[in-house]
């Protein structure tokens, strides 16, 4: 048996993605076509032989209760292992109470009834591979009270502005968790993963409310990084990675796929992705059709041009119709000699009256659901 | 156990030998087809969207896939309570040794302990290797309203195709007034299509008399069809009217993929929300069309990778065409590869099996398709 269990914190209420947030959480957010974010960070954890895991939710938990449902799809042994779904308090007097911890303190019993010694923490709008059996040995080896997982990104002026990064000294000790404020390029973003015993977790959990009510897990670490009681240690988490921590990451994410053969490293034989199947038939490409650089789910039509797309479960691409550079959401259609490109188009729309919707890479349109265009 | 209306056995026995080394080590109901599918995913998609819960899946050849594959009933939804998806294969009973089945009706005269444990009061017989969409409810209100003994499904077929099927005369109350087996002359062109509905109470004593007689070939078809009719029964033909193939030749599993991409075949479109067909779930990505693929009249399911020319052909789970490879006409089967520059045209390509560099396959003026079995070699 695993010597952790999982934790999947629900979306910091720092993050709000514009219009695709309106109805679902970000865990929730379609990812590469026929996945969620979410299938990321549970796969993870399953492939890991984790199979008792917590996923925290919040607004809009619809979406993805449906999605999760009772688990089994995530090929978690269903007698050792479950997915439970705990809900934090709702309706703050304050938004600054509304945090992870106040979450994790409201389901304190469920926490403490966990039988695994180890906590594995990790959030819902990040997508990346991570092998946590491996990660967890090498915490438990190096004696460490908490390990934490960053990425070394050189775009951190632009890009990752809802993120937070760690100052390390050279054996890679955490210095501070502090704020991404785009003030340098390179920067260690804090992949909101860490590894701690269960024990240290639910001590911390207490002892942030006894320092501040508004603090997070993270803001707690970092006080804790500068009292310099315990042993806090980063360790680079290497191959692909995004965060979703605003619109144009999650068009970013979603489109970098195609770039570099990101697909292949992502989607491994030995390092399955699990979801929820819909049961769709595969997909039809018509003889007018003209497909490249693309992702197709399964259940659609394409018979106009599509390049450079990531196109969703169940989508109509009409004759005459270009999609480019764009992500179309699950059974979104586009009519007749319609032009889209650089857009997000969220499930059921169907733009067919307006011929041309043009953005830009680095300002994406988005096309609400189930609006008609 | 809960009474049921009707129970379903779907006959999935046989070794379909004509798709040879197609089916050398799987029984041809767990044969891939149209991308995602296994043939046996049609009956039972077709039970559970009709609402009959309680499948039993007869198998003996080659079964070891076959059993492992339908005993997860939970792909079809069929496992609550009160449904499943029962794997019957000849077993050795207290009372007699072990024996084989003998023939369509002794592979159900053989469980009938088991059909027993249910009581239902109709018992529906289907085919394991037939690609259809069917509602069995429907065809049972029918088999109710003409206080029928059996119903059987027939379809209308061309004339000079109709002494390959087993034809069914019938008045015009569509009461069946005779059935010839592959008549050389047909009177009729309504063909038989292997699925009947039977008043379990009657059926069960015809089978228990067709057991004992060493003369019978204990066949559906040949006996107790027959047998009902001379005795007099209410046989009921029920029309149906769709699409229905049975691919017993590699050319007729060939077209009926490439009828997944013919546009007048409206009748076969498996993106019907209201009747899905539904089959083992394959975690893999979406299919990926690479930067210069040429992608034309293609049919394709997730995990596959086309990246060369692809055109009028069927890609199943996990195939890759590498570029400059082209693939025309063809259907390719779950995990096959085309290497680079390979071409292979007008062939049907078995699972796994590995087109090399260069290699070349098939041809565009060829009667028959080519069944490739066996990895090709690529050209130095």
């Amino acid at each position: 048996m695993a010597k952790a269990f999982g934790i999947i914190a629900s979306t910091p209420r720092r993050i709000n993605i514009r219009g695709l947030q309106d109805y679902r959480p970000a865990a929730a957010f379609s990812f590469c076509g026929r996945y969620r974010v979410i299938d990321f960070p549970i796969s993870n954890l399953s492939n890991s032989g984790i199979n008792n895991i917590q996923v925290y939710l919040h607004d809009n938990p619809r979406s993805l209760t449906e999605h999760l449902g009772t688990g089994r799809h995530y090929n978690i042994n269903s007698k050792r292992g479950k997915i439970q779904l705990l809900y934090g308090r709702q309706g703050f007097v304050n938004d600054i109470y509304d945090t992870d911890v106040s979450e994790y303190l409201t389901n304190i019993d469920y926490i403490r009834r966990m039988m695994q010694d180890y906590v594995v923490i990790m959030p819902s709008y990040m997508v990346f591979k991570q092998d946590f059996e491996a990660l967890l040995n090498l915490h438990v080896e190096s004696g460490m009270d908490i390990t934490m997982l960053y990425h070394k990104v050189d775009n951190a002026r632009d890009h990752f502005l809802n993120c937070r990064y760690l100052t390390l000294d050279k054996e890679r000790n955490v210095l501070s968790i502090e704020d991404n404020n785009g003030n340098t390029k390179e920067k260690n973003i804090y992949m909101d993963t860490c590894i701690m015993k269960k024990s240290l977790f639910i001590e911390l959990v207490k002892k942030t409310v006894e320092y501040s009510s508004a603090f997070s897990l993270a803001q707690m670490i970092d006080v804790k990084c500068k009292e310099g009681k315990l042993k806090i240690k980063g360790i680079a988490h290497k191959g692909y990675f995004a965060a979703i921590d605003d619109f144009t990451s999650y068009y970013d994410a979603n489109i970098s796929l195609l770039e570099n053969d990101s697909i292949r490293e992502v989607f491994r034989h030995d390092w399955t992705i699990y979801t929820r199947t819909t049961d769709s038939s595969p997909s039809k490409i018509t003889e007018s059709a003209h497909v490249t650089g693309s992702l197709i789910s399964n259940g659609c039509t394409i018979e106009g041009t599509v390049e450079n797309s990531i196109i969703g479960r169940g989508v109509h691409v009409a004759k005459g119709a270009v999609v480019k550079n764009s992500i179309l959401l699950a059974y979104a259609k586009v009519g007749e000699n319609v032009t889209v490109d650089c857009q997000i188009v969220d499930k059921w729309a169907n733009i067919s009256r307006t011929k041309e919707l043009i953005g830009k890479p680095y300002e994406p349109g988005y096309i609400r659901r189930r609006d008609i265009i | 156990m809960k009474q049921i209306s009707m129970l379903a056995m779907i006959l999935a026995g046989g070794r379909g030998s004509r798709l040879k080394e197609l089916t050398n080590k799987v029984a041809k109901p767990a044969v891939s087809y149209g991308g995602k599918y296994r043939i046996i995913d049609f009956p039972l998609s077709n039970c559970a969207n009709s609402g009959v819960d309680v499948v039993g899946v007869l198998t003996q050849y080659e079964s070891v896939l076959l059993n492992s594959y339908v005993a997860a009933g939970g792909r079809w939804g069929l496992d609550t309570r009160d449904s499943g998806v029962f794997v019957l294969t000849p077993r050795e009973k207290a009372e007699q040794g072990l024996d084989v089945y003998r023939g369509t009706a002794d592979a159900i005269s053989q469980n009938i302990d088991f059909i027993d444990q249910y009581n239902p009061e109709y018992l529906l017989v289907l085919s394991g290797d037939h690609i259809y969409k069917m509602n069995y409810d429907q065809m049972l209100d029918e088999h109710k309203r003409q206080n029928a003994d059996a119903t059987i499904a027939v379809l209308s077929v061309p004339l000079k195709e109709a002494s390959r099927f087993g034809i069914m005369n019938t008045d015009e109350n569509g009461k069946i007034v005779e059935f010839e087996e592959k008549p050389e002359h047909p009177k009729s062109t309504l063909a038989s299509m292997g699925i009947y509905i039977f008043n379990w109470k009657l059926l069960r004593k015809m089978l228990i008399t067709d057991m004992k007689d060493n003369e019978s070939d204990h066949d559906f078809g040949k006996n107790i069809i027959p047998q009902m009719l001379s005795e007099g029964k209410n046989l009921i033909a029920y029309q149906f009217k769709g699409y229905w193939k049975d691919v017993g030749t590699i050319d007729s599993l060939w077209e009926a993929n490439m009828d997944l991409l013919d546009e007048k075949k409206k009748d076969l479109n498996l993106d019907d929300h209201t009747w899905r067909i539904y089959s083992e779930d394959i975690s893999a990505p979406p299919a990926y069309i690479g930067k210069n693929a040429k992608v034309e009249k293609v049919y394709l399911t997730q995990g596959s990778r086309a990246e060369g020319n692809v055109k009028n052909s069927v890609l199943f789970t996990d195939t890759v065409v590498a570029e400059g490879a082209t693939v025309i006409d063809s259907v390719l089967m779950p995990c096959v590869v085309v290497e680079e520059g390979a071409t292979v045209i007008r062939a049907l390509v078995a699972d796994k099996v590995k087109i090399g560099k260069g290699a070349k396959v098939g041809s565009a003026d060829s009667e028959n398709i080519l069944l490739v079995s066996k990895n090709v070699k690529g050209a130095e």
